[in-house]
């Protein structure tokens, strides 16, 4: 299980340690801060409460649920609990935990609260995140997401599909309602828990590229107001075909994913659906 | 490969590397940090301006990292400089520094506030008419160097080095003015510590050699802390987010604090005892390990001096362990629960309660005590031995989550230039009655230039304010205003305070962000370093320019002290005849003035392991890396020194005492970190001290004479002290006993959590959280003293006048105690010094009768910040110190800085801020406290004037230590 606690540490700041991990687990080239910066920092936070969470940011109730289970384990939650270096250590040090306790019946509980932790806060959003970072990252940190995925499908292979949706998602943020002022709809377009797709600083670059609209410095909000000022029409548009196409990937990780993928699946076609409808009003 | 094999190939990678003692995992604080900005886009970081708000106009930054200059603790900091104006738009924490970790108290970002301080001095001034008249006109630095220069190398010529004086408050760079001394060839350095810290260090320093504790808080299992640590005193920033770690993790935090502090708000077990009763409190604890078997019996064996406790107060026993043992359970045999509580007032189920908590730490007890009530009582340096005692009963001595040496924490690497000791001695420093102080007997030299035991022909005062930091100010003020005992007072300071108004001289120097310094720390078990930098100067170079002196880029012609000091020694000895200059002198260019480029770069090539490693991988010079991210952690977990075992190269010749230690003829090894350590006597036959001999192995062991940790101090009992050898209670010279029945004592020394003595009251945003300090009282006690309420003027009485305040009252401190924080009641004379903090006052005197009164508070003014036209409040608080006679206590040498006091409703015509004071009467305390005192003179043991093995700054040659009149008496006289 150490492998996910190395694969855990490669999501912190480069440094010596990192470089020798990444020799270990013969990743391409070395991670450097540059490329670190640009993926973790401003494109892909690695905390589960921005993809799980009503707002799209980080901590709130989705950070409060992480850190509600490591307290239900006996554990002082660390002051991220949501963090995928932390989760993943976690994981590896309750996987440890279960390997060495001799009492069967301890051994089981362990592996329970694994298993929960696979289910409830790891695989809950890594799927659509790998996707993304597999799809944007530089070399080194594309072999990462890969291998990390390759790890996370070979214990779900182990342990077989999760019984139930998280909690994440039983009691999920709502969808995106055809009713909502428009402020309040691009706040829900960038939580991905409410809107199903995943919007990157360099989706928004894409978007003003194919759409031939300059962009503005600022927040991804900010940048996704302007372009929706500048014309809302293609916007629109091109945010429905943006949904359309997670709402695809969603569903090619059904097989794998189950219903966690349907829900995300789900989300991103409800999305496009409202989209569209807006889309066929602003021509009206 | 399968992922079977990669997990393998990690999990044997981690375990090769940790079983190297190196850590695999950096951890996850690192990614804490991530909300900073990322290093690698300090060059040009971009943020919205807050100004321009709700528009959206982008700034540039060139983000360079220096240090705090407000408290002792360096935290770090990083200025966001603006790349198209070239201000310093903020300060914010470095994230990359290992002590403050990015995280800074209030006055790290207030910092802001003293550069741009519209009342801050930017030029060298010169008085015009008496001095304190308040009159001043510009002057060159150049004049005024010459001036300066040409009167102490007149005085180094005639003999006259004593007469020079440099008196710090602040401290700069470890060590850096001390050399320069040094190189002078003078006995000249005078520091504030015995205002401070002299009670505690004393404490540490007879334990275990080193004068600080360096607590590992973030691990401890129980953290006791004997003050407000978590909102105050040095290195409350660092130390306090690491004891909230260790809450986090389940430690318990007892806090002995006579007030409800925010950190007794924090505490699980939060204990008021009466203050100086503090040792009784923790020898009942002691007691209890003790009787109970509770203490760690190996840890004891090992590493106490019992045997040399034995020999010297038990020689007719036998000299073994379980002897030991036996004696030892009837030495604290009278402190029990119920005495603690007697003296304490604090409930005996309390205590035990507490022993009990203490007892569970095991080898993870964090402790500390720095000021609170080692630095209030005499004695007071009992405090922080009979705490050390419960670290050193339960073996929680550089154990993780114990307390540490402070200077196993600590490096300080070698200059460039290391002159060698003076050969004289200072008199009005390190007078003979004192030979054990911790510090110099700063706070007495008004005294002793009266007594006529000397005179100062230039005295520098450096970041320090004693006219109203110091007890007594008036006698301050006395002498400084004697041109006959002090020639010239040159003031070197960034901002107007009380003592730079009676100076001759005031030369503006940098704040945190205008002059260089290197600091270390202990604030963790590692080892690093903190570079304090002029980041104009820098930010300037990264953008291409060129800049050789700092007072270009600094305001106005403020300067940094770096440069004065090695201009100003070029100017005593301009051709090198007086063997001064040289110690100033590149080495790249021989016969060129040192640049500061060439100290520091020569010091991070040479003197720091790893950084040139460090930088080399970044494709940067060491300074470079150190200009660029401002800190370096040169060791991460230290551990236990004393057990590090000696190796054989040190081993020539070897010779093994009675009592273990371990001598050697071998040279001491050249080491790059020149952190100050005590120098223990070698043998007699000149071998010197290496280690001790335990178990058939030469451990490295404590800097004790001893070589381990001196529960007995021999050193003590030979000085003339043997009743105090071992850790004691002694009641405090405010004891019930000693009071009268309407006394009642004043903790006058507690902090605002925002201020930093006199150096922030040029911080708008801290004057305007914090401008008063009110007597908080009990209600008892206000009913008790006529019905006081809140807002009432009272009088408090001390022995040599009084001054007036206003009452607070509240259930927030003990009964029977009252208390009046530091850091406020700042006064000037004239429309000259700092108006957002400083009452104008008017002072009158009558041959020794003074008495000071308020013209008018604070008020708004116009100047370039248009914020001293919103200034509210009229408040700056009471000076009670100038009405607090000097307690020098006889061992230490601390001002014990808790008064006897009388409280009285304010009589007719009393205004608030009056201060009277008689100082004949002032005198007349001192000597009353100096017959307190075992001199040297008829004490010394070997006819010198002090313990050589002791710290001391600038330490002397050993020739200076001859008494002029050798004289020794028995140990124990």
């Amino acid at each position: 299980m150490e492998l996910f606690r190395a694969l855990g540490s490669l999501v912190e700041p480069p440094g010596p340690a990192q470089r020798r991990l990444g020799e270990l687990l013969e990743l391409p080239g070395e991670p450097n801060r540059a490329d670190h910066t640009e993926l973790f920092a401003f494109q892909l936070y690695p905390y589960a409460s921005v993809y799980l969470g009503p707002e799209g940011m980080l901590g709130g109730v989705a950070r409060d649920r992480v850190a509600g289970f490591w307290r239900a384990l006996g554990l002082v939650p660390p002051a991220e609990p949501d963090h995928l270096t932390t989760l993943l250590a976690l994981y590896a040090t309750l996987a440890e935990r279960e390997a060495a306790e001799p009492e069967p019946a301890r051994a089981a509980l362990l592996g329970q609260a694994r298993r929960a932790l696979l289910d409830e806060h790891l695989s809950s959003w890594l799927g659509p995140y790998l996707d993304k970072l597999v799809e944007l990252a530089p070399p080194f940190y594309r072999a990462w997401g890969e291998l990390l995925r390759e790890a996370l499908r070979a214990e779900r292979a182990t342990l077989g599909p999760a019984d139930t949706l998280p909690v994440h998602f039983r009691d999920a943020p709502p969808a995106i309602d055809p009713a909502e002022d428009p402020a309040t709809r691009v706040s829900a377009l960038l939580a991905p828990a409410r809107s199903g797709i995943l919007l990157t600083r360099s989706d928004l670059a894409r978007a003003s590229r194919e759409l031939d609209l300059p962009i503005r410095i600022g927040d991804r909000r900010f940048i996704l107001d302007t372009m929706l000022q500048q014309d809302p029409h293609a916007t629109v548009e091109w945010l429905s075909a943006e949904a359309e196409r997670w709402a695809g990937r969603h569903e090619r990780r059904v097989a794998e994913e189950g219903d966690i993928a349907r829900f995300w699946a789900a989300r991103a076609r409800h999305t496009a659906a409202v989209l569209r409808g807006e889309a066929l009003t602003v021509e009206g | 490969m399968s992922l079977k094999e990669l997990n393998r190939r990690v999990s044997a990678a981690r375990a090769e590397t940790e079983a190297r003692g190196e850590t695999f995992y950096p951890g996850p604080s690192r990614v804490h940090l991530a909300a900073f900005p990322p290093r690698e886009r300090w060059d040009d970081w971009v943020e919205l301006d807050a100004r321009a708000w709700p528009r959206k106009v982008e700034k540039r930054y060139v983000l360079v990292p220096t240090t705090c200059f407000n408290c002792e603790s360096a935290c770090g900091l990083l200025a966001y400089v603006d790349r198209d104006t070239l201000q310093v738009r903020k300060f914010e924490g470095n994230p990359e520094h290992p002590g403050s970790r990015g995280r800074n108290c209030a006055k790290g970002p207030a910092t802001l506030n003293q550069i741009t301080d519209p009342d801050r001095i930017l030029f060298p001034l010169r008085r015009v008419g008496p001095r304190g008249s308040g009159q001043w006109e510009q002057v060159g630095w150049d004049e005024a160097l010459t001036d300066i220069a040409g009167r102490i190398r007149k005085a180094i010529l005639e003999g006259r080095g004593n007469e020079i004086m440099y008196h710090v408050g602040r401290p700069g760079e470890d060590g850096f003015t001390e050399r320069v001394l040094a190189a002078w060839g003078i006995d000249g350095h005078n520091s504030h510590t015995n205002v401070c810290s002299s009670g505690a260090r004393a404490g540490y320093h007879f334990w275990m050699g080193f004068d600080r504790p360096s607590p590992d808080h973030a691990n401890a299992k129980v953290i006791l802390l004997i003050s407000s640590h978590l909102e105050s005193g040095h290195y409350f920033n660092p130390h306090a987010q690491r004891i909230i770690e260790g809450k986090q993790n389940g430690a318990k935090v007892i806090v002995f604090d006579t007030r409800l502090s925010n950190t007794a708000t924090h505490a699980d077990y939060w204990v008021s005892p009466y203050p100086g009763s503090e040792p009784a409190i923790l020898l009942a604890i002691a007691r209890y390990l003790i009787e109970n078997d509770l203490y760690d019996r190996e840890f004891v064996r090992r590493w106490w001096n019992w045997q040399e406790y034995l020999a010297c107060e038990h020689p007719d026993l036998p000299r073994d362990f379980e002897t030991f043992e036996r004696v030892l359970k009837t030495l604290y045999i009278e402190y029990t629960f119920e005495y603690a509580s007697e003296e304490s007032g604090v409930d005996a189920r309390v205590i035990e309660q507490i022993a009990k908590v203490v007892a569970s730490a095991g080898t993870r007890l964090s402790t500390h005590v720095w000021r609170s009530a080692a630095a209030g009582n005499l004695g007071g340096w009992q405090v922080a031995r009979s705490l050390f005692l419960l670290n050193a009963l339960l073996g929680a001595v550089a154990t993780e989550g114990g307390t540490f040496p402070n200077a196993w924490n600590k490096f300080v690497p070698r200059p460039i230039h290391v002159p060698p000791h003076p050969k004289t001695w200072n008199e009005l420093t390190w007078p003979s009655e004192y030979p054990l102080a911790l510090h110099e007997l700063s706070y007495l030299l008004p005294h002793f230039l009266k007594e006529g035991r000397g005179k100062l022909d230039v005295y520098f005062t450096r970041v320090y304010n004693p006219v109203w930091t110091n007890p007594d100010g008036f006698s301050w003020i006395e002498v400084l205003t004697d041109e006959s005992l002090i020639g010239l007072h040159v003031a070197l300071t960034p901002t107007w305070n009380e003592t730079a108004f009676f100076a001759d001289y005031v030369l503006p120097m940098g704040l945190g962000s205008e002059r260089h310094d290197i600091h270390s720390y202990e604030q963790y078990d590692g080892q690093w370093i903190g570079f304090r930098q002029p980041v104009l100067r820098t930010a300037r170079q990264r953008l291409g320019e060129v800049v050789s002196d700092t007072r270009h880029v600094n305001p106005g012609e403020v300067w940094e002290e770096n440069q004065f000091w090695i201009e100003l020694s070029w100017r005593i000895d301009p051709d090198g005849s007086l063997g001064i200059r040289k110690h100033f002198e590149s080495r790249e260019r021989p016969g060129e003035k040192l640049a500061v480029d060439e100290y520091y770069g020569w010091m991070f090539e040479n003197s720091v392991p790893g950084l040139p490693e460090a930088a080399a991988a970044e494709g940067l010079t060491p300074l470079e890396y150190m200009r660029r991210y401002g800190a370096f952690e040169v060791r991460k977990r230290v551990g236990a020194v004393h057990e590090e075992e000696v190796p054989d190269a040190e081993l020539v010749d070897v010779a093994i005492n009675e009592f273990d230690r371990v001598f050697a003829r071998s040279p001491k090894p050249d080491s790059p970190n020149v952190v100050p350590a005590p120098t223990p006597d070698g043998d007699a036959e000149g071998r010197r001290p290496v280690g001790v001999w335990i178990e058939g192995r030469v451990k490295r062991g404590f800097p004790t004479p001893s070589g381990r940790l001196e529960f007995y101090s021999r050193t003590l009992a030979e000085w003339g002290w043997r009743e105090q050898a071992i850790p004691r209670y002694y009641r405090s010279h405010v004891h019930p006993a000693a009071l009268a029945d309407d006394q009642i004592p004043l903790i006058s020394t507690f902090r605002l959590p925002v201020h930093i003595h006199t150096r922030s009251g040029n911080a708008k945003w801290l004057d305007e959280i914090a401008h008063t300090n009110p007597l908080w009282i009990h209600p008892r006690d206000a009913e008790r003293f006529g019905g006081i309420r809140t807002g009432d003027l009272v009088r408090v009485v001390t022995e040599i006048g009084y001054f007036v305040v206003r009452a607070w009252v509240t259930e927030g401190i003990r009964p029977g105690v009252v208390a009046c924080s530091h850091h406020m009641g700042r006064w000037r004379l004239s429309e000259v010094g700092q108006r957002q903090n400083m009452a104008t006052v008017r002072l009158e005197r009558q041959g020794d009768a003074w008495a000071m009164q308020r013209r008018h508070g604070a008020q708004p003014y116009e100047s370039s910040d248009p914020d001293t036209l919103r200034i509210w409040w009229t408040d700056v608080g009471v000076h009670q110190n100038l009405a607090f006679p000097v307690h020098p206590d006889p061992i230490s040498g601390q001002h014990c800085w808790h008064q006897a006091v009388r409280i009285q409703r304010a009589e007719p015509g009393d205004r608030y801020g009056d201060v009277a004071v008689d100082t004949a009467k002032a005198h007349a305390v001192y000597r009353e406290w100096l017959r307190l005192t075992r001199p040297a003179e008829t004490h010394s043991p070997n006819g010198e004037r002090r313990p050589y093995w002791l710290l001391r700054p600038l330490k002397p040659a050993r020739e200076a230590y001859r008494l002029p009149t050798a004289r020794s008496v028995p140990a124990g006289d």
